[in-house]
């Protein structure tokens, strides 16, 4: 016992500091950075001034940044309600473990791992008037070829789609959920002669209420800060069509517009702990940090 | 009615293959149809843009390393994402073996606080994340990326380590305690390397991050030296503009070392990602 009883307030300050400086560097500062800046008139190098919640009223009461909330809620919508839905279906089909279940599981998550920037160039060109393979399939079934993503009426649909149709994440939270449901439970019902769908609709689903409340939820708070995506194959457009918050605040950088570029950083920072915090209300206490994204 | 029961027991298998099936070919079919077409020559893609190539040619490979200064992309990119996974777990694993194995007061809080950021939407910080790494004169550096990826990463990594280092009896250090094994011996000879699993998730997750990370890296990096793979596919696609199978070959490269980490340690994502969500 080399009387580490004394030091060991020390040691646990030396372990935790490096973690601790990064973590303020990177999450506090920022946090603080931008509520601070979101109150200024700051345009890039000049000189700053205090400009109260002018930032805000001209970004909100701005066209296109109120279709940018627009099109999160709906990027919201899409993945709390469509895509959560069918990574349910996916996992309630998997917890019966059918034949090569296990590599199904891994190769639906494999489009998670490969980048946003290849994801987006590949469907880009299949949603390519062109030599698309979208319009191919199209024109095969007898259809016309359409130009999805320079629509403004189809683009945000066409970007969306691809988007929500990649369940492998929710997927398999839920089906890890599902898979640690006691199995006597399936036994009682099936003695009872309940079929495999009342079985999902009266046991699986019930029991794994909370994950799918919690997926809902982490899914919509994806919804509200969806930026990749959208920036990398349309950049927005066309016309503002596919646009959202984070898409505004990196043009407004761009366009040195600091204070407002921070307001928006602090509106979409809102409206996601928003969405968190109703829903919680909503569907009572699950704890969304319990589980983590990638 | 009885005689219904196995017809519908049918169309339910049917049904459910062909959804396991739906969603097969939309996770796999974009990147086959990638691959495929990146053997292709320009003029056999627009023919036959759906067949297998017929007579595979790596000439798109050999002009897009060529063309695009791939191999100091690919440079680039391994040292960020190798040291973005080093300095995160070095620091990550410190703090998770206090957090797991210590009691101190607002560990409760630390802790909380940590994984919290999870929740926030890291875009929000374009304006800070700039401002910080230009005034520390890091802009334009490789450095820049690395501390932004393994700070990023930080939340994730707390959460998985931590909960794999509270797992361990303590048994095991308290016998080492008797063998006269100190506060900082606990860590290095005892925690540590029982750790190793936990290690491996949290570094997988923080490699693909890392490796796949595209808006951060437009945002803190403006000269060809420094930019990492994903900004020089995104930019070079203006020298592909009539070469599509080339660039092709080039995003097939680029996608090569994320989908190899995760054909080996597919099991500890899984895991990882299943960590949270037996809590529910």
């Amino acid at each position: 016992m080399r009387g580490h009883a004394k030091n060991k307030p020390v040691m646990i300050a030396i372990f935790l500091a490096p973690v601790l400086v990064l973590f303020c560097a990177f999450f506090l500062y920022p946090l603080v950075f931008t509520a601070w800046t979101s109150l200024l008139r700051w345009k890039g190098l000049g000189a700053t001034s205090f400009y109260g919640l002018t930032n805000y009223i001209k970004l909100l009461s701005d066209p296109t940044f109120q279709l940018s909330i627009r099109n999160n809620a709906l990027w919201a919508l899409a993945q709390g309600f469509v895509q959560v839905p069918l990574a349910t279906l996916v996992a309630l089909i998997l917890v019966r473990k059918p034949r090569g279940w296990q590599l199904l599981r891994t190769l639906y998550y494999l489009p998670n791992v490969v980048s946003g920037v290849a994801l987006a160039m590949v469907w880009v060109v299949m949603y390519n008037p062109q030599y698309g393979a979208i319009n191919a399939l199209i024109k095969l079934a007898g259809g016309t070829a359409h130009n999805w993503l320079g629509d403004p009426s189809t683009a945000l649909v066409a970007v969306m789609a691809q988007a929500v149709l990649y369940i492998g994440y929710f997927m398999i939270i839920i089906l890890a959920a599902a898979m640690n449901i006691p199995l006597e439970l399936y036994e009682a019902a099936e003695m009872d002669g309940a079929t495999a769908l009342q079985q999902d609709f009266s046991i699986t689903l019930p029991m794994i209420r909370a994950t799918l409340v919690t997926s809902a939820t982490l899914a919509m708070a994806f919804g509200m800060r969806h930026f990749e995506a959208s920036f990398l194959m349309t950049g927005g457009g066309p016309a503002y069509a596919t646009s959202t918050m984070g898409i505004t605040l990196f043009l407004k950088m761009d366009a040195l517009r600091y204070g407002e570029a921070s307001a928006a950083g602090m509106l979409l920072i809102g409206f996601g702990t928003v969405v968190i915090v109703l829903l919680r209300r909503v569907f009572g206490r699950n704890d969304p940090m319990s589980e983590q994204a990638s | 009615m009885d005689a219904l029961k196995p017809a519908l027991h049918v169309v339910l298998t049917i049904t459910k293959w062909l959804l396991l099936a739906f969603f097969l070919a939309v996770a796999l079919l974009p990147l086959l149809w990638l691959l495929s077409n990146s053997f292709k020559t320009n003029l056999e893609m627009q023919v036959s843009p759906f067949a297998l190539p017929k007579a595979p040619t790596l000439e798109n490979y050999v002009n897009a390393v060529a063309m695009a200064d791939l191999p100091r992309l690919f440079l680039n990119s391994v040292v960020v994402a190798f040291s973005a996974v080093a300095l995160n777990l070095a620091v990550c694993s410190l703090a998770s073996f206090v957090l797991a194995r210590e009691i101190f007061k607002r560990r409760e809080f630390v802790f909380t606080m940590l994984t919290a950021g999870i929740l926030v939407p890291i875009i929000s910080f374009m304006v800070p994340y700039f401002v910080l790494v230009t005034a520390t004169g890091l802009y334009d550096g490789l450095l820049a990326l690395v501390l932004v990826y393994a700070a990023i990463n930080i939340p994730v990594s707390i959460f998985l380590i931590s909960s794999f280092m509270g797992s361990i009896p303590k048994e095991l250090e308290e016998a080492a305690i008797i063998d006269g094994c100190g506060f900082v011996q606990r860590f290095t000879k005892v925690v540590l390397p029982l750790s190793r699993s936990g290690l491996v998730t949290a570094g997988t997750f923080c490699f693909i991050y890392a490796w796949n990370e595209f808006v951060m890296a437009m945002l803190l990096t403006s000269s060809v030296s420094s930019r990492t793979i994903q900004l020089g596919i995104r930019f070079f696609t203006s020298q592909f503009v009539t070469d599509y199978t080339g660039m092709f070959a080039a995003i097939v490269l680029s996608i090569v070392p994320s989908v190899a980490v995760y054909a080996f340690l597919h099991d500890k994502i899984i895991s990882g990602l299943t960590a949270g969500a037996v809590k529910g």
